[in-house]
């Protein structure tokens, strides 16, 4: 039997950015706050002092920081008339375990997403026509405008100390930066990183083809920096250990460096750690979360935490889970189209193509997590699509985050896979070369969703999240299309060698890291028949229960997730504070 | 105290045999009949161990040496291994062989420990087979996989050459590891193509650049082939001072156990 604990005023689960995020305005308008994180605190582990801490084969190969497998996976199908099978060592993408969540492994990669990214059918609408999205993409306006985003995305870049050049400040483009990026009030809190050898060869290529490359927004710390918390950020080393690690030298922006601590001095704030959500309380009569339902790992016991309000934190695929499992909200149903969770389920549609230059020295170990340099020309919408038969794009980049060697190192095609030529290209290569990337698109179809799955468990018996998604008509073309610009910068470089990227295909293959960017599953929208949140994060079942993080996103840009879903828990914080105060339907 | 300098000395007599040399089982059992007494030695071992027996007892070293020996591997299971390591690393112009590279160990720790026994990877049933995309899905450790796929593949090369792997001459041995590599190789059990792709290759490529903490990379010989300067990796104003030049510090890397 669970013990029933005493009511708090707001519970979250999960201890990632947007639990952060979100307790940093409630605590400081007076509202007391639980965080349940099943992970620990991992600020003083071998995973972030040196020098451990650059062990290639444990944090990056073993992903030894990520969710545990043998606990929780997740099964994958292509389609709904296949059977899915539990990814048994999912690579493809890592969820979080522990303080700061997947936040705490992350690269870097700060940014605002175009300013008609969150009316996407009105802008495709009103650009190519009523007819121009297809029947099974479910691309939907989100409910909120950039302008409305817009103080939260400021505020959070003050928060984060990001590195940048702006291209746009109040509508005049800014020499140097991106000519594509949504308006801003100012220049970012700190100039940006250096660039890599690779970024700038990358830079004029692009500029000899006319493009306009900048230096990606960082939140890796290009100088010593404060926030308005108080909190600092070290400067960046370029160790090449970022993605998939934790900053020993606090020069990465994370929630435990410059978030937790914070609330960790507020009396009204607690979090539990090494504490396992299982489910969500739900009153179907009252339409309410009464609390939720968690396993202390500690102790063995299972609690009870009632709540007045309860917000969802956890990572993309266990928000919609822990929905599924508490029957809130009907179940997204690919046959009919009828019911929202699960849907609008996307990913990031990626392709590379390496580069080889002898006669320059890339030295791919000099790196930081986000040194990149990149062209908004081909991304999302900027450039125009009548004619070419897909919708989306992707941004291209020279982003070399690092040179950890068992797992960066390039050939050129042809080398043998082992024996003495292998070695001499590795030896020849190593330092000699570089990819280029495009982080494209991910638009919602609709047999791409999420559900729970019939067959198979976690450790704690409750069923896995089942994913059906493959690369639909609409990524492939777009991927083929930004593949070949990739190849055209490639081309332009002088390089001795270039391996061309090729389109990502069908099937979606789960043993192969591409991206930790899963979006989608619990959609928010003005429309209940197409999201499960409001466009205040309100769940529409559930007046007291909140959702916030990339599940939220009806689709997936050619951008990194952070920003965003950092900018949605600041505005979700605000919306809650006025909420706890008069609880209504915001 | 002799056997453990015996140990250390018949190692070190095995990394100066020149290349091509005799198949790796045949290291595998003098080693283990230098510490047994029993097989038949070849007379210039005999004359080392001899030699070592006669001598008065060397102080000893405080402990062996703690990259030698095996606890995953059996005999013929580490015949197999060196052999692969060797011929999937020869010894030349860049690095000594694979075995004095210390792969095998790698590899028999990496099996041993936490990967091989099937850390992070999920073991719960019902078990079915599906498209290869969805990966692995065998109620087996990684362990065991790697070891049913060892006696499969010398079940194949038996076939094919009338002998096992490790007796193979090395350019035989080179080719029938490109026919398990590229799925030519067939078995009745065992997906040899599948088995090399997602488990050997992978633990051969760590056994080559991982910090040599782990076994493999022994004297980070494969990070200064490549010219990785390993840690700290405090590069702030190297990212200056040496973007599009050589960096000295590729020559001499440092690993963990520099800065433990």
């Amino acid at each position: 039997m669970a013990t029933r604990l005493a009511k708090k005023t707001v519970v979250i689960v999960g201890g990632g950015l947007t639990a952060a995020l979100v307790a940093r305005e409630l605590t400081g308008k007076g509202t007391d706050v639980l965080v349940l994180e099943r992970g620990h605190d991992r600020r003083n582990g071998p995973e972030s002092t040196l020098p451990n801490q650059r062990d290639e084969l444990r944090w990056d190969v073993h992903a030894g920081l990520g969710q545990d497998w043998a606990v929780e996976t997740y099964t994958v199908r292509h389609g709904t008339k296949d059977e899915a099978l539990p990814a048994r060592r999912l690579g493809a993408f890592l969820p979080g375990m522990g303080l700061g969540g997947a936040a705490s492994h992350w690269n870097g990669f700060t940014w605002r997403w175009s300013e008609y990214d969150p009316e996407l059918r009105t802008r495709f609408e009103g650009r190519y026509g009523k007819q121009a999205i297809p029947a099974d993409l479910l691309i939907q306006d989100w409910g909120v405008t950039y302008a409305e985003m817009e103080p939260y995305h400021h505020l959070f870049e003050k928060l984060y100390g990001i590195s940048g050049k702006a291209g746009n400040i109040k509508g005049a483009l800014q020499p140097g930066g991106n000519p594509f990026e949504a308006p801003r009030r100012d220049e970012y809190p700190q100039p940006p990183l250096e660039p890599t050898e690779a970024g700038l060869i990358f830079k004029a290529a692009c500029e000899k083809l006319g493009h306009k490359p900048f230096i990606a927004p960082s939140g890796n710390s290009s100088g010593a920096y404060t926030n308005p918390d108080g909190m600092r950020l070290a400067p960046c080393q370029y160790c090449g250990h970022c993605e998939k690690f934790i900053c020993e030298a606090q020069a990465k922006a994370t929630p435990e460096t410059l978030l937790y601590p914070v609330l960790m001095g507020r009396p009204n704030f607690e979090i539990r750690l090494r504490c396992h959500v299982l489910g969500i309380d739900y009153d179907g009569q009252a339409k309410r979360a009464t609390g939720v339902r968690y396993v202390d790992r500690v102790t063995g016991e299972e609690y009870e935490q009632p709540a007045d309000v309860v917000v969802l934190c956890a990572f993309t695929m266990t928000n919609t889970r822990l929905l599924l499992m508490a029957g809130i909200g009907e179940p997204y149903d690919p046959a009919t189209g009828a019911g929202v969770v699960g849907r609008n389920f996307c990913y990031q549609t990626n392709s590379a193509a390496n580069v080889f230059v002898k006669d320059r020295w890339i030295n791919p170990f000099l790196a930081s997590g986000s040194t990149g340099v990149t062209i908004d020309e081909f991304n999302n919408d900027n450039f125009d699509h009548a004619g070419l038969g897909f919708l989306g794009g992707a941004g291209i980049s020279a982003n070399l985050t690092n040179g950890r060697p068992i797992g960066n190192r390039r050939v050129p095609p042809g080398t043998p896979q082992w024996g003495t030529q292998w070695k001499q290209a590795n030896a020849d290569w190593y330092a000699h070369s570089f990819s280029l990337q495009a982080q494209g698109t991910s638009y919602p179809h609709r047999e791409n969703y999420l559900s729970l799955d019939p067959t198979w468990r976690d450790a704690y018996g409750q069923p896995l999240l089942r994913l059906t998604f493959d690369w639909r008509d609409n990524d492939v073309k777009m991927s083929a299309y930004c593949s070949q610009k990739i190849n055209e910068i490639a081309n332009a470089m002088d390089a001795t060698v270039v391996a061309p990227a090729t389109a990502r295909k069908s099937p979606f293959d789960t043993r192969i890291y591409q991206s930790t960017h899963t979006t989608g599953g619990t959609p928010m929208g003005v429309d209940p028949h197409t999201s499960v949140v409001s466009r205040h994060l309100q769940h529409w079942d559930a007046e007291n229960l909140f959702v916030v993080g990339a599940s939220v996103f009806p689709h997936n840009a050619g951008y990194n997730p952070t920003g965003v879903l950092a900018a949605l828990a600041l505005r979700l914080g605000d919306d809650l504070t006025g909420y706890v105060e008069r609880p209504r339907r915001l | 105290m002799v056997d453990r300098d015996d140990a250390g000395r018949l190692r070190k007599h095995a990394s100066a045999r020149p290349q091509g040399d005799a198949p790796a089982r045949r290291d595998v059992l003098k080693r283990i009949a230098a510490v047994a007494g029993t097989a038949p030695l070849a007379p210039a071992l005999i004359a080392t161990a001899t030699q070592a027996a006669a001598q008065p007892a060397a102080p000893a070293p405080a402990a062996p040496p703690l990259d030698s020996g095996y606890q995953s591997l059996g005999p013929d299971e580490a015949a197999f291994v060196e052999a692969l390591v060797n011929v999937m690393c020869p010894a030349d112009h860049l690095t000594p062989n694979g075995v004095d590279c210390g792969l095998a160990v790698f590899i028999d720790r990496q099996l041993a420990g936490g990967f091989g026994q099937g850390e992070r990877l999920y073991m719960q049933g019902p078990w079915r087979k599906g498209k290869p995309q969805l990966g692995y899905q065998l109620p087996l450790t990684p362990e065991e996989f790697f070891k049913a796929g060892i006696a499969a593949a010398n079940a194949a090369c038996k076939a094919h050459y009338a002998k096992p792997f490790f007796a193979l001459a090395p350019g035989d041995a080179d080719a029938f590891l490109k026919e398990i590599a590229t799925g030519k190789v067939s078995d009745p059990r065992v997906s040899l193509g599948l088995w090399f792709s997602e488990l050997v290759y992978p633990l051969f490529t760590q056994a080559c650049f991982a910090d040599p903490i782990y076994g493999g990379n022994r004297d980070k010989i494969f990070w200064r082939m490549v010219g990785y300067p390993g840690l700290p990796a405090t590069h702030r104003n190297d990212m200056v001072e040496f973007r599009g030049k050589p960096f000295p510090g590729a020559k001499h890397p440092k690993s963990i156990a520099d800065f433990s």
